[in-house]
Formats: C-alpha cells, structure tokens, sequence
C-alpha cells in the first residue's frame, strides 16, 4: 500500500479533471448528507435549550405541540386561554417550585412581545445555568417599562433608555415583512422605555421583549375586540389607577421541587375543575414533534443518499470509462509487479475520500458563514455543532460504498489479459 | 547452474486460430550468455520473446524460465516470478508517461523486494547510474517520460529492465526506431550493461546486421 499509494496519486493526477468532477458530485452528496444531519442535531439542541428547566407547561386543552410551540417558541396564534383564577388555583400546590404566566399576542417590528412576572428572569436560562444574565440594566420594576431580548437588541439597535411602542397582533416568523405589521394598530398612546437588555442564550428568549402582565392590560384598557374603542382614550399616567389584574393568560410554565411529582401534578392539573386544563411534559411533545419532523428528515436523507448514489455512479462510470484508455498502463504496471486491482481500488477511494474531505470543508465553511444568519433567522445555532457519531457513522458509510464501488472497475480490469495492453495489436 | 531458457516442443496459437503461429523444437540458453533472435516480420519473434517473458502462455510444449515452469504459475504468479527475474524492454517501451524517467526506472523495485535488494541499499543511486551509463542526464531523469525524445525513453526503458539485476533480459526490436549510427550506440551499452551485470540477454529484431555483437544467433 506504501509503494502503490504514490503511484495512484499520480496515476490519477494524470487523470485529474474527470476525477475532480467525481470527486466534486461525491462532495456534493457528503455535504448534503451532513447539512440534513447536523441541521437537525442543531435543531433538538436548541429545542432542548428552550425548555431546560421547565418541568411542566400548562395551557388550555388542545394540541400539545400546539401549546408547545405557542408558549415555548412564541409561535402561531393562541385559540384559547386559561382563566387568572385557575392560574390562582395552581399556583397554590406546594408541589410547584414556581411558575411564569405567559401572556401572548402583540409584537414589536414582528418580535413577540411577553407578558410575565419579573420571576421569569430568574427561572428561564440557556439550558447550562438557571436565571438570565443581563448584559446590560435590569429586570422591569414599573408598568411601562420593557426588557428586550439580545437578538431584538442587536437586529433594531436598541439600548436601555430608549421608548418604544408595541404593535396589537401577533408577531410573524418572518420579520421581514413589515408591511405587514404595519396593518396593525399600534399602542402608540402608551410607550415603553427600556429598561435591560438579556444576553444571549441561544433560546426564544432572544427574540423576545418581556413586559409585566400589568403593562399588557393597562395597553388594553381602552380597547375592544382588536380596535381602540372610539371616544375613549385613557393616558398612561391615568392608567396606573386602574384594577390591572390579568383575566386570561395564554400558558403557564411550571418548575418543581422534585421532577418524580411531575406525572402527579401534570394528573392534578389535567383533572382541574374549573376549566378544562391541559399539562405538558416539554420533553414529550417534543418527541412528537421530532416524530412529525422525522418525515421530512427521513425524505431528505433518502435524497442525499441518492445523490450520493449518483455521485458514486458517476466514479465508477468514470473510472471504467477509463480503463480502455489505460490498457496500456495497467499492463504496464502488472508487467513491473503492481496489482491492478488494488490500484484501482485505491483510486477510487482516494476521490471517495477527496470528494468526503471536501464535503466536509464545504459544510464546515457554510455553517460558519451561514452561523449568524441561522441564528437570526431560525434561531439555530450552528456554531456548537461539531461532527457527531451520526455524522461519522455517515462518512464512513460512503467510504465504505466508494471502495465497494470501485471494486466494479477492479473486476472489469481484472479480466484484461496482460497482453492487450502490452503488445502493439488492435 | 539452472538454464536461463529452457524450451522443447513448443506450440503457440492465437485464440480461436488453430493453426500454430509459432513452433520451436527446442531452445536453450545458459545464464550469461547473449542470444540474438533474427526472422523475418510474422515469424513468430515478439511471440516467442512474450512466450519466455510470461505476458503469452503456450499451447503445448514445456518452457522453463530458471527452472521454473511458467505455466505451472497462477497469473499474478507468473507476474511476480516476471518482476523478480526478468528485465523486459518492449517494443514500443511501455514507460508511464505520468512518471519521471527516474521514476519509471525504478519501478520494478517498488514491487518487487527481490530487485530493491539486488539494486543495492539505495536503488535511487543504481537508478542513476544506470540513467548515467546509459546518457540519459540528470535534467532529463526528472522529466515526465511522456516529454522524453523516442532514443531517450528506450534508454530509460532498458535501465528499468535493468534495475536489480534479473537473471534474464528480454529486448523486444528496442532498436527500429533509431537510426543504425544510435542503433549501434544502443546494443554496445546494452550489451555492456548486460555483461555488467552476468545477466542472460535475448533480443530479437529483423535486422541482421546486429547479430555480430552476440555469443549466438538464431533465426526463426
């Protein structure tokens, strides 16, 4: 192998133009292979990082991927609310360490805008501490005051101090779109100041503003059914006056003293008398939307690996093709002692794993770039990412059907009768 | 001391032919000694030189190389056998072109460990000197074969049959495309090289004008 490793090398060398092209269909395929895995190893990480810490989510009964994605990502419209009361009722059992009421539906430049308690800074984190860090104020203490997360911060150039005005509505997944948002009402009587801005955590969180509860109802006193109610208009210093207690609340997380009693309390809550209740263990509905998310993966592994069989087609069509051209070399070689088959084994698995590095350094380089963009867009974080056992198990697979592969133009070789190639005949 | 060649009663047909393009009731040559195979074109010479070099097998017939019966080996057999003992210069010279000369001379060392040892404890160095003896020169020896003038690729293919000694060398018409002044330069190097090296040699070429520089001479 020492000896024949040179010689293959510059006997494909010789050849290197339609070998660069095999190789480049083999990168192809490897970096589509790799993106598909490491897009949704990415994917569960950051879902994982959401939710850490978060023992049970409870909301109105309904879908629990639904309530999921809603109270965890921010996502979709919530068709139904739980009362304040049965929140109250909750709250009371001393099995729950704590618990965050989450309030939904305004937005600000299409990020959602949360209602919370100031407890929410304490209990939510990136998965590695517990709590939020501040990069720069603190957490909300008056009623029109807002702290905003770090992608908000960065993406709108925002800095404590600064006033702004939520929209009434749902944020949209694609910010872009600000036309959009501009259809909707603007609360534009009652400005926020911000007053903290959260450092990064990889989560929703960063594409969240966080205000009080209170802040959200008082926005809302003088509205009905979507609209400001015409004539009556109350202004913010006024607005402190009024009963400011939340009537609905879209979902509550929850955190235990003990994870054991979290089949207990999610039984508790799902019998809950007052209205019907739903609890959620995250980790759960998360497989169940990993399961509706397999498919998609499934297709698109089958795909890459049919990329990655065309690829492999093309370097035996390649290598084969070759072989009439190369009677003359091949004999060459076998009359000095060389073993044809190994060396056409050997250049096919010196393109399979030319055309393997390659894909590697082609993802690597495109998670790198395509980092901040990810993180913006979709909230993922490529950065962490490094080759998993999954991916490796990958690699070696089609190096494995690479050299499987060439063995075909070893066999074809191998019927070559040495005196074709070396003796001048037709 | 083993024969270099022994043969008797040999019969070779092309496949699918039935008449024999070639029959030999005996040939025999000691080691050291220089052979000169003369005939006309279609006598059978390149034939016969591939029958003893192993590249054709023979019908009928025994064919002994250094006491071994070729066709008693398995293919990749007989190409070991041919890389560890015999030398052979082709026609048409059969270097690869994507080598240098250099390289191309020490192939047979590269797969065969008896030729490596035989070369010395450095075959680089043989190699160059062989390249040297034969005036193929420094500049040249690290050039792609395939960018060598037709005399200098001959020189280059006779140093790679030469590298590590085998027993046997083998030259198939390494002269037609020379003019007889470089034809002759060529035999008298080869020849000394040969002798050198207490090596056997065979050659064949239609040209009879180069059978006086050989201990025999045969016509087919």
């Amino acid at each position: 192998m020492k000896t024949l490793l040179p010689l293959a090398w510059a006997s494909a060398w010789n050849r290197r133009l339609s070998l660069t092209l095999a190789a480049l269909s083999i990168a192809l395929a490897v970096a589509l292979l790799l993106s598909v895995t490491r897009a949704r190893e990415a994917a569960q990480t950051h879902f994982a990082q959401s939710v850490a810490g978060v023992d049970l989510v409870v909301g109105p009964r309904g879908s629990p991927v639904q309530l999921l994605l809603h109270a965890v990502f921010h996502l979709g419209d919530a068709s139904h609310t739980l009362a304040w009361k049965s929140y109250q009722a909750l709250a009371a059992d001393p099995l729950i360490a704590w618990r965050l009421p989450l309030a939904l539906g305004d937005s600000h430049q299409g990020f959602p805008v949360l209602g919370s308690t100031p407890e929410y800074f304490r209990h939510l984190g990136d998965g590695q501490q517990q709590g939020l860090r501040f990069a720069d104020g603190r957490p909300f203490a008056g009623l029109f005051e807002a702290v905003i997360g770090a992608e908000v911060a960065a993406r709108l150039g925002y800095r404590t101090g600064q006033q702004i005005t939520l929209q009434h509505g749902a944020s949209h997944l694609d910010a872009h779109h600000h036309d959009e948002d501009a259809t909707h009402p603007e609360h534009a009587d009652k400005p926020f100041r911000i007053v903290g801005v959260l450092a990064p955590t990889g989560t929703p969180v960063d594409r969240t503003l966080v205000v009080s509860l209170q802040a959200l109802e008082a926005i809302h006193l003088d509205w009905q059914g979507g609209m400001p109610m015409p004539g009556l208009s109350i202004p913010a210093e006024a607005a402190g006056k009024f009963d400011l207690t939340p009537k609905h609340l879209n979902a509550v997380l929850i955190g235990l003293h003990q994870r054991t009693d979290v089949f207990r309390v999610q039984r508790q809550i799902n019998a809950f008398g007052g209205e019907p209740l739903m609890a959620i263990l995250p980790g759960l509905a998360m497989d169940e939307l990993w399961h509706l998310e397999g498919s998609v993966e499934r297709t698109l592994h089958g795909l890459a690996w049919l990329v990655m069989a065309a690829g492999l087609a093309g370097l035996v069509a390649v290598i084969v093709a070759s072989l009439g051209e190369r009677r003359r070399e091949l004999a060459i070689l076998r009359s000095v002692g060389a073993g044809r088959r190994r060396l056409l084994v050997l250049e096919g698995a010196l393109v399979t794993v030319a055309g393997i590095a390659l894909g590697m350094v082609v993802v690597e380089a495109a998670g790198h770039l395509l980092a901040p963009w990810l993180r913006t867009r979709l909230g993922m974080d490529l950065s962490g990412a490094t080759l998993s056992i999954e991916a490796l198990q990958r690699v070696g697979a089609v190096l494995a059907t690479g050299i499987a592969a060439s063995l075909i133009p070893a066999w074809r070789a191998s019927r070559m009768a040495l005196a074709d190639g070396l003796l001048p005949r037709l | 001391m083993a024969p270099a060649i022994h043969i008797r009663d040999l019969r070779f047909a092309w496949p699918g032919q039935n008449a024999p393009c070639l029959t030999l009731s005996a040939l025999d040559v000691d080691q050291g000694e220089q052979v000169f195979i003369q005939g006309e074109s279609g006598a059978g010479k390149s034939t016969l030189l591939n029958l003893i070099g192993g590249v054709l097998v023979p019908r009928q017939g025994s064919l002994q190389i250094l006491d071994q019966a070729l066709d008693a080996l398995s293919p990749p057999a007989r190409d070991r056998f041919r890389v560890d003992h015999i030398g052979f210069i082709f026609q048409q010279f059969n270097l690869l072109p994507y080598l240098s000369a250099l390289d191309n001379v020490l192939l047979p060392c590269r797969f065969s460990a008896t030729r490596a040892r035989r070369a010395g404890a450095r075959p680089v160095e043989e190699a160059r000197r062989l390249l040297d003896a034969l005036e193929v020169d420094a500049g040249d020896a690290a050039r792609p074969a395939s960018t060598l003038s037709v005399g200098q690729q001959q020189r280059v293919a006779a140093a790679r049959a030469l590298i590590g000694r085998p027993e046997l060398i083998l030259a198939d018409e390494p002269t037609s495309a020379l003019d007889p002044r470089r034809q002759d330069a060529f035999i008298t190097l080869l020849g000394k090289e040969v002798a050198a090296h207490g090596s056997s040699l065979v050659l064949v070429s239609h040209d009879p004008r180069l059978a006086s520089r050989f201990d025999r001479c045969i016509t087919l």
